[in-house]
Parts: structure tokens; sequence; C-alpha cells
């Protein structure tokens, strides 16, 4: 709560032309931002480019900012549609279909993302590469869930209104994510 | 051994809108039941385990600063505008230090235009005196009229963050500071006015000392 009016006296700053105060809004939010992008995304350059596209759609709408919701749900309202976007050109440029709902079935999207653990290497922290890994048999859709549930810590009627899905759809993604999840770490603790 | 419930009893422990009630009856079935208790206890598991993420260093990037700059430059012309207006009054006060200094006397004769120094009447003195008097009112009124208006500016200064502070329930400096900064910007420009104010009136007494200086040296010529 502290940081509300802070947030809003740079804004307000930005706004002026100061480059310090724009900076400074920067600097507060952008590892958010790139840890959000790594763990929705599932390597670093995607993620870079994520974190530079919603600044860039911070930059272009901080006039439409009203202070009538904090900027932090605000500016990760931003990236979560732009997530969403890249996701979908990634696709299409890859050649996959874009995936809609397809939960229920555990298995039918186990090998969605492959290749991509030498973007792994990059990460410095060894924990970080297996959640990471873990994160990444998700289909994109259970992955955003487990992002807004537990690394921003979203109510399930905050998730449902922000992805335009009911409520108890928004909980039953949770749940069989969380189920396929279960699964690797029941591996990983056999393996360990 | 499994359990017809473990789904619809995880996905409701999971929900954060459970009611006191549903959550005792829950609590009840997991005691009673090992299967859903050790299923909840890996989902559990795998939600810490994921939790444990370390934040990364985001890699060097320009945070759009050159597209910041580039659009902002309008702003900072306007910025360097201010900062010559800033040496104004200095100027302008050199230029009646040395006015006064020196008693200049700006003569038109016929062979044109001739400056000297020093006083070439008497008079000069007694006109001098008035003229300073005049200033000496008219700058201790311009003083006073800035110094109420400061402190009505700290008056409400204070008290906006008087209830700032007591709106947040913890007491942040950071915010403290950052609301400062914004009133120090905000004193910047009133201060360039100000200053312009200065200048514009600086500007003026020059212009009244070398009248005076003419005028003296007519009655002088006389
Ligand atoms: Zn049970």
């Amino acid at each position: 709560m502290s940081l509300i009016d802070e947030d809003e006296a740079l804004i307000a700053a930005a706004l002026n032309g100061s480059a310090f105060a724009w900076e400074k809004l920067v600097k507060r939010y952008e590892s958010k931002i790139y840890n959000h992008g790594l763990r929705l995304m599932g390597n670093s350059s995607d993620a870079m480019d994520l974190m530079q596209e919603v600044f860039l759609g911070v930059y272009r709408n901080l006039h439409r900012f009203r202070g009538d919701a904090r900027f932090s749900s605000w500016i990760f309202r931003i990236a979560h549609n732009k997530a969403v976007d890249l996701n979908r050109k990634k696709r299409l440029l890859a050649g996959y279909p874009v995936d809609s709902d397809n939960e229920g079935d555990v298995f039918d999207s186990f090998a969605d993302e492959e290749g991509e653990e030498p973007e792994l290497e990059l990460l410095q922290s060894e924990q970080n590469r297996n959640i990471m890994a873990m994160l990444n048999i998700l289909p994109f859709e259970q992955r955003l869930i487990v992002e807004l549930k537990v690394f921003q810590s979203l109510t399930f009627e905050e998730i449902a209104e922000m992805q335009d899905i009911s409520e108890n759809t928004a909980k039953t993604r949770f749940y069989t994510a969380l189920r396929k999840l279960k699964s690797v770490t029941e591996e990983y603790h056999v393996l360990s | 051994m499994s359990c017809p419930k473990t789904p619809h009893i995880l996905q409701e422990y999971l929900a954060d809108d459970l009611t006191p009630l549903a959550k005792e009856e829950i609590d009840k079935h997991l005691l009673q039941c090992e299967h859903c208790a050790s299923e909840l206890e890996v989902l559990m598991l795998t939600q810490s385990q994921l939790a444990n993420w370390q934040a990364e260093r985001v890699p060097h990037w320009d945070r759009g600063m050159e597209l910041f700059r580039r659009e902002h430059r309008v702003g900072k012309q306007s910025s360097s505008w201010f900062s010559a207006w800033q040496w104004m009054p200095t100027a302008a006060s050199f230029a009646m230090l040395c006015l006064l200094i020196f008693n200049t006397s700006v003569e038109v004769g016929d062979g044109g235009f001739s400056v000297s120094f020093g006083s070439p009447v008497s008079d000069m003195d007694a006109a001098l005196a008035a003229f300073e008097q005049e200033q000496r009112t008219e700058i201790d009124s311009m003083i006073a009229r800035f110094e109420s208006r400061q402190d009505t500016n700290n008056l409400q200064l204070m008290q906006a963050v008087m209830s700032q502070t007591q709106q947040a329930t913890v007491e942040n400096l950071d915010q403290i500071y950052a609301y400062f900064e914004e009133q120090r910007r905000q004193d910047m420009q009133l201060m360039s006015q100000g200053y312009q104010q200065l200048a514009d009136s600086d500007y003026a007494t020059v212009q009244s000392l070398q009248e005076l200086a003419q005028f003296v040296s007519f009655q002088g010529a006389r």
C-alpha cells in the first residue's frame, strides 16, 4: 500500500517530461515484469521482448492511468495482455494451432514447448531452471493461471475477471495445472 | 485406495473464498481420508516448490530512455529557456551596481553619445537617496509578499503530509520523499516564475536608474 503515492508522483513527473522519474518507475517494475515473462514465456529472449513491449505500452498509455487502480495491477494487466498476444504470435509463427481450452486431458500438451532447454542454461538459479522446466509442461492457459495465482497472489475472482472466464473455470484450470505439476514434483523427489 | 471426493475436496481447499463452515467440513474429511490428505500434501508441496522462485537479474537494456528523451525534447528546450532567464536578475543587479558605483551619467551632446563616470552635480546624492528609499520600501513589501506566500505554502504542505501519513498504515519515508520531490519540482516552477518577475522588476530598476541618471545629467547641463 505504501508505494502507491510514490508511483503516482513518479508518473506525474514522467508525464511532465522528467526522464529521471520515468527511469525510476521502470527500475521499480522491470524485475517483476521480466521474471513474470520468464515464467510465462519460458525463455529469456521472449521475456525481454515481453518486458520491452510492456514498458512501451505503459509509456504510450501513461496519460490514461487514472490512479483509480493501483499502478502495479495496471502494469500487470498490460503484461498479461501482451503475454497472451506474444504467445499467440509465437504459436502462429511456429505453426502450432493456437490452443484453446484443452483442460481435462492431462497428457495432451506435454510436448508443448520443446527445444528450449539451452535457454534455461542462462538462468542464474538452478532452482529457477527446475521451476521453468515444470511450468513449461503446462499449456499456456494453465501456466497463466498458475502465474497469477501462485506468483501474483490474485484471487480466483480477479483471475476470472481478467481472463473473461468463469470463476469455476479458473479454479478447475488451477487444480488441473497443479495436478499436472504434481506428477513432475513426485518424479523430482524420487530422483533426488 | 482412492476417494471419489478428491477433486472436489482439493479444489475447494484451494479456493480463496471458502466459508468457515465449508472449511470445517473439508478439514473433517481430510482427517478421515488418507488419500485426500496425501494428495493435498503433494499439491501444497508443488505450490511451495514454485514459490521458491528467486528473482533473476534483468539483462541490461535502455529502459526506453532514448524514446523518452526523443519525445520530450520540446520539454527540455523550455527548461534551457528557463535557465537563460536564471542569470537575468544577476546581470541586471550587476548593471545596477555599476551604475551606482560609478555614478554613470549618459549625455547626449552635439558630438553624439557620451558616457562619463563620477558625480557631475551635487543634486545627484539627494536624488539617489530618495530613489534608494523608494526602492527599499518596494523591496520590503515584495519580500513580505513572498514570505506570506511561502508560509501558506508550507502550511498546506504540512497539512497534506500529515493527512497522507495518517492515511497510510505504515509510515514510509520513501513516500514522504517522493512527495517532497514533487513539491520541490512545483517549487522550481514557482521559482522560475519568481525569477522572471524579479528579472522584470530588476530590468525596470535599471531602466529607471538610467532615466534618473539622464535626468540628473540633464539638470546638471542646464
Ligand atoms: Zn477423500
